[in-house]
């Protein structure tokens, strides 16, 4: 638990003639399990409200008539509590009778088997006799009128209400926790039903967890179903390879296959609720797509070839470049889910082998603009902020960010502050996020008007004299660093009423606890530099902790890749961390960063480049650009899982292992360290990262000594030296005005990012995550679609100066005015073709005539 | 007998409002405004022994204590309008004939508590009385006894009419809160108690429209005058259902204490057909046990009733001759509240589900040696072992028909037909 530092009052009771002192506001039921002393239950979850529906967890306790249920007792000081009276095991025996009345016992078939509250109940505290004399009652389904055939309620989420003790864990879960509405009960008494509302399925970003707590087997999923028997499954100790909220994951395998992910509760992370793209995310690793062998580009077309070839290739084309034209012609891109011992030799290989500085793992949303991030950026990137912390906030303002895309396990913490802790939420962003119905006030800015919206609430801050730890003087010397210069000028621009910012201002001045983040939109945002600038501002005005103001990374691990320097530019001291290890100078020369060695291959400065797990081709936001650049390419080698539009231009194709297949670690977001075991081997033909690159380096210098057995260490070690810089708290950065590009042809902002079941390139191949969705689409507002006569699934044409496609689309709610929305995880359509440097995202859209 | 309630009861145009304050309305209320503090309200109220009419008989003012002073939440008042329990009809009748003077019991106990809202939760079914509340509080709004600074004491109070789906656990306080806030109608488990965090986690009383009917009376002629009216632990006059086998079945107001001989034989006309003797009676709806021939003199109050081994309840007594078949009986009742359950509870849900199924057995003539006992023991793993007192109404009449006609069951199991031979009309 992550406490807040307060001492929690303590309480003394007597369980079963045991004295014990537990934590105030600790219940029956768990102060009795801390001596060992099972009490059983259905219906209680120690993240969930206790409801005491089920009736299992009865005890007596001493004063109170009527047995109580103890999931549902708070611990009083003397309280005298027996758990095993007469009485109570009686009554007991009495609840289990009554679930068993009408349950299928169809435990050789079930799913659960194993791993079942129901048996372990009855195995442990009821009676091997029934006085059931009648049929037992069969919930009919109305739509395939039989009585055992499971009812899909959703893309993954199967039902079978014979089996269910109705104890509402998933329903319950769904509307507290996950704030969804589409499961509930309906009917009533003994012909309670589970469902989804009529015409709706449970597809929510959360679902699959209901299948997860549900104590019986009557919720089951896709993923899982009549595959494997638990107990034959083995397990290992996981982390989620997609976003960068680190969400802790079991995975259960055998000798041939991955079978399904489960949560491994970690209070500081995700309290034991995953999203579904950990759940299903796994998936990718068992996708009969792999690549498994290498591949030659030979006069034009790719062959198969053996490892030896591969490698010996590649090591003669670098070293040849190496010593012909210069390092400086050899830079690496690195994908930001590979774990921090692949970055490590990675990097190693780059700087210490090839003696190149230009390596980078920023591919998805750097770029476009400014080279590299400004001084406030990289702060507030680095800031130590924590997921456990925000449930303690009482005020937050999430800046740029669906969060519940971005960072689905901090979205449900935002929900816990606003459920547990009153928190006032506030959101800001180009659309409405689902985080729109926990908000005081959802706030839209006009598109590409975010920095606006940031500087005119600096001004009311300044105006209404709500700032901390400064005098007027410095106040007024902030204003002068805004543009616009006054609050109803930004107010106008980013298109947001003065009272509403006002107020928003007032808010955030007035609170105890605030937390300021930004998230996506922000970092997708070309003005970003800018907008960290105004969140640094904004963090010293209102003189919060370090912890609680911060831009949030995206990616499993591009958090240990900026720790273990996988950038071109080093601080020095890390620089100095990282020779010593490796026993080598660092090169002296200038790296480049991503778009710089993009731009350094189209006009042939740098002639190889070498892409581990990362697929530029589909992900960098200017389509154009990252194809011209790789075509130039001399010499290209790409490793990674799957064929993708980066590897079909390679002159070398390594397969690649996914992150189950090697142990490894990963920093989440908050710079925490995490570890996660290989699942299973890696399959024939397929290698590990950290081997590739060994075989890589010794290969080019057969010198080189390696101790693979330190790598764990030395990586956690550079990870470990990484300084995190602090806030300046006199510090203020001037906010300059965004150049708005003439758009006038292209009426319609584009806003590219992941669909809520996908993120990144490698969730495609995951089929639980394509029912959810699996194709590309166009989505846009109701105003919008009225007004160009659209209809949900029409064929439309985008067109930007840089490219057109050809999408479905798809109204949405979320949506407001002329902002549109593709996603970029599908490699059917080329979505990067529409974004350039010169459009800047904006784009025109036809209705096609023919469906 | 003095009618308080029922006083103007039969005057076709006492439910408006013009006719209300011509017979004396809303002067309780401003004697309130004027001369009585909130706290003073309570003490007065307390010290009536009024008691609470929806069936538990809890102590009105001693209820309103304990909503929390100096909480910043706001407070609420519901008025538990759900009238559902079977040979229940009082609260209907109140609201279709009196609804203002339900309303000034509510704006006084608001006041009271401090609540400047007020809830009427009415059970779906009753689309008249709904009708008719809703037309009392819009002109009660009208002449300003509702809205702003009602008569100009400062006070304000709004009061919102709401409509349920039908079902009786909504009466249940808690699944009533549930299904105000919108969510199914299940009951909470306490604590914390309503009074603590009720609606919307808020500080919350729960009073019968009868009970906030009581109060206007009382501020209006005192608690001396209150409390010479029944006994001393029941004090004040109710209003009781009369059903079943009597000639005259209806709604009565009588002082608590009455011998409930004197409301079948006096009031009720005595039994419906003279050839056909008392059986059985249920004295305070069908939830509570029986009481036997041999009883029909106790007195109407909370602690006689008890006494006799049954309870109050909401004073719905249904009158049962010699004609039922007393199993058949104990399957109306079991099929009622197995329909009613709402589910959350398991020995509940799963419970009267069962003894459905059992007690229907023997009334088709298909029991079994040992149903019966299964019925006992199946009740005791029901009785006491769930949130709200449904799983106990529904088992306390079950085992008490049991426990007086226990032959009645035995001769069903054995001869597969009724003891009992005369057709029985309900």
């Amino acid at each position: 638990m992550s406490g807040n530092g307060n001492e929690k009052e303590q309480i003394t009771l007597t369980i079963d003639g045991q004295e014990l002192t537990v934590d105030k506001g600790t219940n029956v039921l768990e102060a009795a399990a801390q001596i060992g002393i099972e009490i059983p239950y259905f219906c209680w979850h120690p993240k969930l409200d206790s409801v005491g529906a089920c009736r299992m967890c009865l005890v007596d306790v001493e004063k109170i008539p009527k047995p109580a249920v103890s999931c549902a007792t708070e611990v009083m000081p003397g309280m005298v509590v027996k758990t095993a009276t007469d009485e109570i095991i009686k009554a007991r025996r009495g609840v289990l009778e009554f679930i068993l009345l009408n349950h299928p016992l169809d435990c050789p078939t079930c799913d659960k088997g194993g791993e079942c509250d129901l048996q372990d109940n009855v195995f442990n505290f009821g009676i091997d006799k029934s006085r059931q004399t009648f049929t037992r009652k069969r919930v009919i389904d109305t739509q395939t009128k039989t009585t055992f055939d499971d009812k899909r309620i959703g893309p993954e989420v199967w039902r079978n209400m014979n089996r269910c003790v109705t104890c509402f864990k998933c329903t319950r879960f769904n509307k507290e926790i996950a704030g969804e509405w589409d499961l509930g009960a309906f009917q009533r008494g003994s012909s309670t039903v589970i469902d989804a509302p009529p015409g709706e399925q449970i597809d929510n970003l959360y679902s699959g967890n209901v299948v997860e707590i549900c104590p019986v087997g009557a919720l089951t999923n896709n993923d899982w179903r009549y595959k494997i028997r638990n107990w034959k499954a083995t397990k290992a100790d996981s982390i989620c390879s997609h976003d960068a909220d680190g969400q802790n994951i079991t995975l259960w395998y055998d000798h041939r296959q991955l079978f399904r992910a489960t949560s491994r509760p970690n209070d500081a992370i995700d309290d034991g609720w995953i999203c579904n793209i950990a759940r299903y995310g796994y998936q990718y690793i068992n996708s009969p797509d792999r690549l498994t062998k290498p591949l030659i580009k030979k006069g034009g077309t790719q062959v198969e070839a053996t490892w030896p070839e591969a490698i010996e290739l590649i090591a003669k084309k670098f070293s040849k470049i190496k010593g012909d034209k210069g390092s400086v012609c050899i830079a690496g891109l690195l994908g930001g889910n590979q774990s921090n011992e692949t970055a490590y030799l990675f990097n190693q290989l780059f700087r210490s082998v090839l003696h190149s500085n230009s390596v980078d793992y920023r591919l998805e949303y750097t770029g476009l603009t400014d080279g590299e991030h400004s001084e406030a950026y990289n702060c507030l990137y680095d800031a130590p902020f924590q997921i456990s912390s925000l449930e303690t906030a009482d005020c937050v303002l999430i800046y740029g960010s669906n969060l519940i895309k971005d960072h689905p396990a901090v979205n449900l913490r935002l929900r816990k502050a606003y459920r547990k802790n009153d928190a006032k939420v506030y959101t800001a962003n180009p659309v409405e996020t689902k985080s729109g119905d926990i908000s005081t006030d959802e706030l839209i800015y006009n598109p590409d008007c975010g920095t606006a919206f940031l500087v005119a609430l600096t001004h009311a801050l300044i105006d209404g004299k709500l700032y901390k730890n400064i005098d007027e003087a410095k106040a007024a010397e902030i204003k002068s660093l805004l543009e616009p210069s006054n609050l109803n000028e930004a107010a106008t621009r980013c298109g947001i009423e003065v009272d509403r910012i006002n107020y928003l201002a007032s808010d955030l001045a007035g609170a105890k606890n605030l937390f300021i983040l930004g998230g996506d939109y922000l970092r997708a945002s070309s003005d970003r530099s800018r907008q960290a600038n105004a969140l640094y501002n904004l963090a010293n005005l209102l003189d919060i902790p370090d912890s609680n103001s911060a831009i949030l990374a995206s990616q499993a691990n591009s958090k240990g890749a900026r720790f273990l320097g996988l950038s071109p530019q080093l601080p020095a001291k890390l620089a100095k961390t990282l020779a010593d290890k490796w026993g080598t100078t660092l090169p002296e020369s200038t790296g480049c960063n991503t778009s710089e060695i993009l731009k350094g291959a189209l006009e042939e400065e740098i002639d190889a480049v070498f892409v581990m797990g990362a697929n530029p081709g589909m992900r960098y936001p200017d389509g154009p650009f990252v194809d011209a650049a790789l075509d130039k390419l001399d010499f290209l080698v790409v490793a990674d899982l799957f064929e993708t539009a980066t590897s079909l231009k390679a002159d070398v194709v390594l397969p690649l292992a996914g992150w189950s297949e090697a142990d490894g670690s990963y920093v989440n977001l908050s710079g925490m360290y995490q570890k996660f075991s290989r699942a299973l081997k890696p399959k024939a033909g397929i290698k590990a990262g950290t081997e590739i690159l060994q075989l890589l380096m010794t290969a080019i210098d057969p010198q080189l000594k390696f101790d693979l057995s330190s790598l764990s260490q030395n990586t956690r070690d550079v990870i470990d030296s990484w300084a995190i810089p602090q806030r300046d708290k006199e510090k203020f950065f001037p906010v300059k005005q965004a150049h708005i590009v003439d758009h006038e042809a292209f009426p319609y902002r584009l806003l590219i990012g992941n669909d809520l079941h996908h993120y990144g390139y490698l969730t495609e191949h995951c089929p639980s995550l394509m029912k959810f969705a699996s194709e590309p689409y166009v989505e846009l507002s109701t105003q919008l679609a009225e007004k160009l006569g659209i209809d949900d699934g029409d064929l439309l044409r985008i067109e930007s100066t840089s490219g057109k496609l050809v999408l479905k689309s798809k109204i949405s709610e979320f949506f407001e005015g002329d902002v549109i929305f593709i996603p970029n995880n599908f490699s059917a359509v080329d979505v990067n073709c529409l974004v350039s440097k010169e459009t800047g995202g904006w784009v025109k859209i036809e209705k096609l005539d023919d469906k | 007998m003095e009618q308080v309630l029922f006083k103007y009861i039969d005057d076709p145009e006492q439910h408006k409002i013009e006719r209300y304050i011509e017979n004396g309305g809303y002067q309780a209320l401003a004697k309130v405004f004027k001369d009585y503090k909130p706290n003073e309200v309570i003490d007065l109220v307390k010290s009536s022994g009024l008691r609470g009419r929806g069936g538990a008989g809890f102590p009105a003012g001693l209820k309103w204590s304990f909503v929390p002073k100096n909480s910043p939440k706001p407070k609420y008042l519901c008025c538990n309008a759900d009238e559902s329990e079977p040979g229940t009809c009082k609260d209907r009748v109140l609201m279709e004939r009196d609804p203002h003077m339900m309303l000034e019991g509510i704006i006084i106990c608001c006041y009271a508590i401090n609540a400047h809202h007020a809830f009427v939760y009415i059970r779906g079914e009753f689309v008249f009385p709904a009708k008719r509340v809703e037309e009392a509080v819009e002109a009660a709004y009208a002449k300003g006894y509702l809205g702003k600074n009602i008569m100009g004491s400062g006070f304000d109070l709004d009061i919102i009419v709401h409509t349920g789906g039908g079902a009786y656990i909504c009466g249940e306080e808690t699944a009533l809160l549930s299904s105000l806030e919108g969510d199914r109608g299940l009951s909470r488990i306490r604590p914390p108690f309503p009074a603590i965090s009720g609606l919307y986690d808020s500080p919350t009383v729960i009073n019968n429209v009868e009970t906030l009917a009581s109060l206007p009376s009382i501020f209006n002629n005192g608690v001396d005058w209150y409390r010479s009216h029944g006994t001393e632990k029941s004090p004040g006059t109710k209003v009781f259902s009369l059903s079943g086998n009597v000639k005259k079945p209806g709604n009565y107001e009588i002082e608590l204490g009455t011998p409930l001989s004197y409301v079948i034989n006096d009031l009720g006309g005595g039994m419906e057909d003279e050839q056909y003797k008392l059986k059985a009676i249920i004295p305070g709806g069908s939830s509570t046990p029986l009481l036997m021939p041999d009883q029909i003199d106790t007195p109407l109050d909370y602690e006689s009733i008890a006494e006799a081994g049954s309870m109050l309840g909401s004073g719905a007594i249904i009158v049962i001759d010699e004609r039922a078949c007393m199993v058949w009986v104990a399957m109306k009742l079991i099929n009622f509240y197995q329909h009613e359950s709402c589910g959350k509870c398991t020995p509940c849900r799963e419970g009267t589900a069962w003894l459905k199924q059992i007690i229907n057995r023997i009334e088709r003539g298909e029991g079994q040696n040992g149903d019966i006992d299964l019925i006992i023991d199946v009740c005791g793993n029901i009785m006491g072992r769930t949130i709200c007192p449904l799983g106990d109404a529904a088992v306390m009449p079950t085992e008490s028909i049991i426990k007086h006609f226990r032959h009645e069951f035995e001769y069903h199991i054995e001869h597969k037909k009724c003891q009992v031979k005369t057709d029985y009309p309900f």
